[in-house]
């Protein structure tokens, strides 16, 4: 293989001409890793994960703009009865991005009932999520460091705040490579309502090679660009345009020529994907009753549960990680309940719910639950204040995610936020414990999966992460 | 290292107000000072050679160096490259751009001895030269016109950097002073529109800003570490960056060092300087004074309003601020304002709000002598200081990065192929005494890059061919580092989107002025936060110009761009990755430019070469790999238009290894 398809060639290098046996055990042990995950000559090749992996693919239904823990899985009786009050002082100082110290306290008008047989509550915005409890891991003390979207959007998918990192997907693509050769092994599902104040950064590989970028399946009738055909080209006709472009890059080539194989080999896949992966969005052999599980063919629900369902079959194909967003466009389509928590969330869970609970038994009955991991939240929660008379701030400092699958162990509650749901203060897990848990369950550790870029080891986790033990 | 001129500067003393606890001035072992890249560049002459055939190859000092290499490996330089190859190889290298046949022919005819060498004057010459090494300046200092993070916000007049970088490099300008302009144009020539256009290097990384309550400190915080990492990681090829959160676990550089660098931008502000004429303003003003009245309506409503209203009021006033006109022409520069100055404190994990020892302006401690105080706080121009010590003839670090990069650009490897790292964990270079003779020549010259140019295009070493087949030399260098062969490379996204409209007739060569947005399908720019910030060039013609003509947007690349590894604006890249991917097959086959640049060419075809096939082949091969078809080529080629579509055949000349590889 030529130099330019190695990322690793310097670390060969570093590890020869630089250590000169100090520390190059250690050093020796990194390049391994390098090697392993990106210098093979199909960097998509499936790798063997550093330990046994419980699961095989992650779904992370992205709930964007930050849905209330206060509303959904973490009720707070005192905060109903301090409706209208200041914030009592011994629950300390935040910062929100708009509410001001003099904000007043916002009961929710939501109700709580036990469900499943662990008996957690779970608001009545979520009745069809609720009949799945007993699968889902809650985890009610998550917490991040950014109280704005964009930042806290690049935390959630990279763990920098700032962009221009890896996100999980293009990492984990680039640990374990991918399962499927005809769809991509990583697919971001966007809403049509809009994009997110992030924007495309937060889901970009950043600075690993392109090839680990994510393909978005866009709402549109072409969902995945490039994939038909130019108008007025048959397909008898590229088949010999493509037999001409391998025969004329055949006549100029060695035939052990490593960096040209791949090449050849590329034009192979883009052909299979070309004509495989628009399958993948036929639902007409879906049975009537998924659809209908899914919600799809319904409002509010229609839109979500088809994503939901295409989710469903991407991973049934092998597909890595699929990102499927809730929310888009200016923040009241999202989950940003600035003006209204209860039109805003009634909304966005009446869009969500059924599918989400849908996509779960799904997976449940086809066996693949256990090995696919499926996580859902926002990049952060909702103040416990009010904003103007009905709405809700943002809140990094205690929130609600949850985790499925994949070896999870569901059916219990993990963590505490205090007594009005204002800061994580028991069991405190970081955006960073996700990802670890995440990397963990697929067999990958936060510290061996690591890429060499401007003089440092950059990692997903920057190896503070912890594994949530509580729930694996 | 006392007594060396470039640390002069420093001699005075610390006025540091002492109030607050003071960070020690720091001592470094002598080992730490023993770093390759640290000491001062040696003189080492050139190898020499008995063999009359050696010394016939290594008549340059630069072959000299890599043909003793070699030897003491025990390999063979190449022979060198055909003239065709040749030809096409320094066009795409200097260029970014193919020659025209004629142009090849022009070449490959001249049997002149200096033939090459005019060839090499006569792309220097030429401003295709600035507009494709100003790129590779853009990459390393992370240019972008957009503010990144959500709002990611058009700088209007940002493109006048990307004009005086292109420039600098077409007039040849001594790269100390393109340093000493970029850090510091404001201080160093305050009147001087260039100089102020240069220093708005300062604000190139991505600026977060968000409404509501404002994190100052923060803001600040971030944009003081954007600025103190760029010097680093552009100027000094040293992992600066690594020391902000702690001592650099692996280089000498302490946490102090970082922000005592910090500490010379600590009064720096944005400035934006109104170039508007007359009239512009006041047509500006005719658009602006509604919005402008409705915003002000706003406000007042929203000070009236309940203040747990005011998110809400923000936000209407955010979205009447995005009907504002665009800005008027401004240079976008930076100035110190002492009022404002920031107190430089370390930063416990680089938290702002975990303060500790209070430091004042420092360069790097390991490039001094022990104790060497901090500069007065009171130092007139703090950045020009800084500008001056990194450029000093004698700096180690400053020359070797710069010589590095320029060899890297040209032979697809550095000799130190970490190009921003040139501490412990960055490569070690693979020919120390080449490096310093180059870095010594570039000083000699006067910091000229053309020089730099010259003298290395002109080896043997870069003249060889890349066709080599050598089992043992495979084996033994698989790398190439030695340079037994030249490497071959594929194209950068900006020279195949380039080339391809180049090739088809319809590159548009005008130079500078504002970026241009090209068309883009419908769903990249709803994925934009604020779709209407992608507004489309009227005239089609601003569509065919040169890739770096065309808008680099932090939130929305081009995937054009992308799937060829063009980096992502967020951070600077030293040295691009190459990878091969489907979606690269996939753009090459079914994206919209790689189809109408086909169509076009189809049209060029029939256009120049007739209705015979073989014509339209021969000329097809020519324009696009710059030689003409083989005999089995020629045949697999008629054998396809006997039938096939030109268009389709167009294309595929697009997706050959001979037009997307450079020999």
């Amino acid at each position: 293989m030529s130099r330019h398809c190695r990322p690793t060639r310097n670390r060969r290098e570093f590890l020869t001409d630089a250590f000169c046996g100090f520390g190059s055990l250690a050093f020796s042990a990194m390049l391994a890793e390098e090697r392993a995950r990106a210098g093979a000559a199909d960097p998509l090749a499936p790798k063997p994960p550093h330990h046994a992996a419980k699961a095989k693919a992650v779904i992370f239904l992205f709930m964007s703009g930050g849905p209330s823990h206060l509303e959904t899985f973490d009720p707070k009786p005192l905060l109903n009865k301090l409706h209208g009050q200041p914030r009592p002082k011994e629950f300390g100082e935040v910062k929100y991005q708009f509410v001001t110290a003099d904000a007043k306290l916002l009961g929710t008008k939501r109700s709580f009932r036990p469900a499943g047989k662990c008996g957690l509550p779970v608001s009545d915005l979520l009745p069809h999520t609720a009949e799945c409890i007993d699968d889902l891991a809650v985890i009610r003390s998550c917490h991040g460091d950014m109280v704005v979207h964009s930042a806290a959007q690049y935390q959630l998918f990279t763990g920098r705040i700032i962009p221009g990192f890896p996100s999980v997907g293009s990492w984990l693509l680039y640990g374990l490579g991918a399962e499927s050769r005809s769809l991509p092994g990583y697919v971001v599902m966007p809403d049509p309502h809009g994009a997110q104040e992030a924007g495309q950064p937060m889901y970009a590989q950043g600075f690993l090679p392109a090839v680990y970028q994510p393909t978005m399946f866009r709402p549109s009738g072409r969902p995945v660009l490039n994939l038909d055909l130019p108008p007025g080209v048959k397909l008898e006709e590229r088949k010999n345009t493509l037999a001409l472009i391998r025969g004329l890059n055949e006549a100029n080539m060695a035939a052990d020529d490593a960096e040209f194989n791949a090449r050849l080999n590329a034009y192979d896949l883009a052909f299979r994907m070309q004509t495989e992966a628009p399958e993948i969005f036929n639902l007409r052999n879906e049975p009537a009753a998924t659809l209908e599980m899914y919600g799809i063919g319904k409002q509010p629900t229609d839109d979500f549960g088809r994503r939901c369902l295409l989710a469903r079959r991407l991973v049934e194909k092998g597909v890595r990680f699929v990102c499927v967003v809730s929310g888009g466009g200016t923040g009241d389509l999202q989950w940003d309940a600035h003006s209204d928590i209860e039109e805003n969330h009634q909304r966005m869970a009446a869009q969500t719910d059924q599918p989400v609970a849908a996509l779960l038994k799904d997976l449940k009955r086809r066996g693949l639950l256990d090995s696919t991991l499926v996580l859902w939240g926002g990049e952060f929660g909702r103040s416990p204040e009010s904003q103007g008379a009905q709405g809700r701030d943002h809140h990094n400092l205690g929130f609600t995610m949850w985790l499925a699958g994949g070896g999870i162990k569901g059916g219990q509650a993990v963590g505490a936020t205090d007594d009005i749901g204002l800061r994580a203060i028991e069991k405190p897990y970081h955006l960073r414990d996700i990802h670890t848990t995440i990397l963990h369950q697929l067999g990958l550790e936060q510290n061996a999966l690591s890429y060499m870029h401007l003089g440092r080891k950059e990692r997903l986790t920057e190896i503070e992460g912890q594994v949530i033990r509580e729930i694996v | 290292m006392s007594g060396k001129p470039w640390i002069g500067a420093l001699a005075a003393a610390s006025l540091l107000a002492a109030a607050e606890p003071v960070a020690p001035l720091g001592t470094y072992r002598p080992a730490e000072r023993r770093h390759w890249a640290f000491v001062p560049r040696s003189e080492i002459p050139p190898p020499r050679f008995t063999d009359a055939r050696d010394r016939a190859w290594a008549a340059s000092p630069i072959d000299a160096f890599i043909l003793h290499r070699l030897q003491k490996e025990g390999l063979r330089p190449s022979p060198p490259a055909d003239r065709a190859t040749l030809v096409r190889r320094v066009y795409f290298d200097l260029w970014g751009l193919p020659p025209t046949p004629a142009e090849v022919d022009a070449f490959v005819r001249d049997r002149a001895p200096d033939a090459y060498a005019r060839l090499v004057d006569r792309l220097l010459a030429s401003p295709r030269y600035g507009e494709r090494w100003g790129q590779h300046w853009l990459d390393v200092v992370r240019y972008a016109e957009t503010d990144g993070f959500e709002y990611d916000t058009h700088r209007q007049d940002a493109w006048r950097y990307r004009d005086y970088v292109i420039r600098a490099f077409n007039d040849d300008k001594p790269y100390d002073r393109f340093i000493q302009e970029q850090l510091a144009g404001d201080e160093l020539s305050p009147q001087d529109d260039e100089a102020l256009v240069a220093a708005g290097f300062n604000r190139l990384g991505p600026l977060r800003q968000n409404a509501g309550n404002q994190e100052v400190a923060s803001s600040r915080n971030e944009v003081l570490t954007e600025m103190t990492n760029a010097v680093g990681a552009a100027l000094l090829g040293v992992t600066l960056g690594c020391a902000r959160c702690h001592d650099h676990k692996f280089d000498p550089i302490r946490q102090s060092d970082y922000y005592r660098i910090q500490a010379y931008f600590a009064a720096v502000h944005d400035r934006d300087i109104d170039k508007a004429s007359p009239e512009e303003r006041k047509a500006w003003q005719v658009q602006a004074e509604p919005v402008e009245a409705e915003i002000k309506r706003l406000r007042e409503a929203m000070n009236k309003a309940p203040r747990e209203e005011r998110g809400q009021w923000l936000m209407k006033i955010e979205a009447m601020q995005d009907k504002m006109p665009p800005p008027l022409p401004a240079i976008y520069t930076v100035a110190n304002d002492p009022a404002k100055k920031s107190a430089i404190h370390l930063l416990a994990r680089g938290d702002y709000q975990h303060k500790g020892d209070r430091v004042g302006m420092r360069p790097l401690g390991v490039l001094l002598p022990d104790g060497a105080p901090e500069l007065p706080e009171d130092t007139p121009a703090p950045r020009l200081e800084l500008a001056k010590w990194i450029t000093h003839p004698d700096h180690p670090l400053t020359a070797r990065v710069m010589v590095n990069r320029i060899w890297h650009y040209h032979f697809g490897r550095g000799l130190v192929s970490t190009p921003n790292d040139f501490g412990r964990m960055g490569a070690r270079p693979t020919h120390p005494e080449l490096l310093d003779y180059l870095a010594n020549e570039f000083v000699r010259s006067g910091f000229r890059v053309k020089h730099m140019h010259r003298l290395i295009l002109n080896t043997r070493a870069y003249r060889q061919a890349s066709s080599t087949r050598d089992a043992a030399a495979e084996e033994k260098d698989p790398e190439n580092k030695w340079l037994w062969k030249f490497s071959r490379r594929r194209l950068e996204a900006e020279e195949i989107r380039d080339a391809m409209l180049a090739i088809s007739g319809s590159l548009n060569l005008k130079a500078g002025g504002p970026s241009v947005m090209v068309p883009i399908e419908k769903e990249l720019v709803a994925a934009l936060y604020k779709p209407a910030q992608w507004q489309v060039h009227k005239d089609p013609r601003e569509h065919d110009r040169r890739s770096i003509y065309l808008i680099a947007k932090r939130n929305l690349r081009l995937p054009f761009m992308e799937v060829f590894d063009a980096p992502d604006f967020q951070v600077s890249c030293p040295r691009r990755e190459s990878s091969t991917h489907a979606p690269q097959a996939l753009e090459l086959l079914n994206g919209a430019l790689a189809n109408q640049q086909a169509a076009r060419l189809a049209a060029r075809l029939e256009r120049e070469a007739g209705t015979r096939a073989d014509r339209q082949a021969e000329l097809a091969f020519r324009l696009v790999t710059g030689r003409p078809p083989a005999p089995r080529e020629l045949a697999l080629a008629r054998n396809y238009l006997a039938t096939g579509s030109r268009r389709e055949f167009a294309l595929a000349m697009f997706n050959l290894n001979a037009f997307l590889y450079v020999n």
